[in-house]
């Protein structure tokens, strides 16, 4: 994945896309994050499947490159649809854009949309991550 | 691989149970590509209101995806979903039980939408993630 250049999350405005970061998942990422989770459920030894998790890992990895984020940042919750399976040398995209900021008090909530598609340009995943962060 | 579970309201979903290590904290970050020192490095954390390392809140979030993946097989991967909230920060040495049951049942055509509460709790029995997940399973799934 290229280096992105990152946004001060204090410059975010709602609605704010994001540029599409592009990547794959080959056996080797499978492999590491099936380690890493200790997954070892046979839906994923040799049939070429990716863990839909890997694949929101992945898409967060893209947003978590595109923002800089303050110390102290909190991941409160997540949504989640998986609409179809990846599969390893699939070539994804993910799509990224500011769905909300709101300031409560020393904190700001920001919500950000996630889309993920294939090289088909069929969407595999969607969901919204919400971090809280403190303001400046 | 198909529902390995009962499709009734109220069914148990087969829990799973996970010890988290620092160790599988670093793995995750090698593979997530997050490497923000909170999870990472025990000098850094020590000196933040957290105290020391958490685990990664995706970490703990995939051993609910793995549950629902022993539970309802394919389907899972592609007509999941999950809402949840994070409550509390894993650490290391804590271990963690994912369960979940099945909450509410909706009869569609020729499927299924299996509504389910799950719940990440640590040992002291406090809520690390709530939330809920649902599934479109299809009519002629095997179940046990």
């Amino acid at each position: 994945m290229p280096e992105q250049s990152k946004t001060e999350y204090q410059d975010l405005k709602a609605g704010q896309k994001f540029p599409p970061a592009a990547f794959q998942i080959d056996a080797t990422t499978v492999s590491d994050y099936l380690k890493a989770v200790e997954e070892d459920n046979a839906i994923y030894q040799n049939t070429g499947l990716v863990p839909p998790m890997a694949v929101a890992a992945l898409a967060l990895k893209s947003l978590i490159g595109a923002i800089s984020m303050p110390p102290g940042t909190i991941h409160v919750s997540q949504e989640f649809e998986f609409i179809d399976t990846v599969n390893t040398q699939d070539t994804l995209t993910s799509h990224a854009s500011v769905n909300r900021i709101q300031e409560r008090g020393k904190l700001h909530l920001i919500s950000v949309d996630i889309n993920v598609s294939n090289q088909e340009q069929k969407p595999v995943l969607s969901g919204k991550t919400s971090f809280i962060l403190p303001v400046p | 691989m198909s529902t390995q579970v009962e499709l009734k309201e109220g069914t148990s979903l087969p829990a799973v149970i996970k010890n988290i290590r620092q160790d599988n904290i670093n793995l995750y970050a090698k593979a997530s590509g997050d490497f923000n020192p909170i999870h990472i490095d025990a000098d850094y954390a020590r000196k933040t209101p957290l105290g020391g390392t958490v685990a990664h809140g995706m970490l703990i979030l995939a051993c609910v995806s793995q549950m629902m993946t022993n539970a309802f097989g394919r389907d899972w991967l592609s007509e999941g979903k999950l809402n949840v909230r994070f409550r509390a920060p894993a650490r290391p040495g804590d271990v963690i039980t994912v369960s979940g049951s099945i909450r509410h049942i909706e009869k569609g055509d020729g499927h299924q939408m299996v509504d389910c509460d799950v719940l990440c709790s640590n040992q002291n029995d406090e809520p690390v993630i709530t939330g809920d997940a649902k599934v479109k399973v299809g009519d002629n799934e095997n179940r046990s």
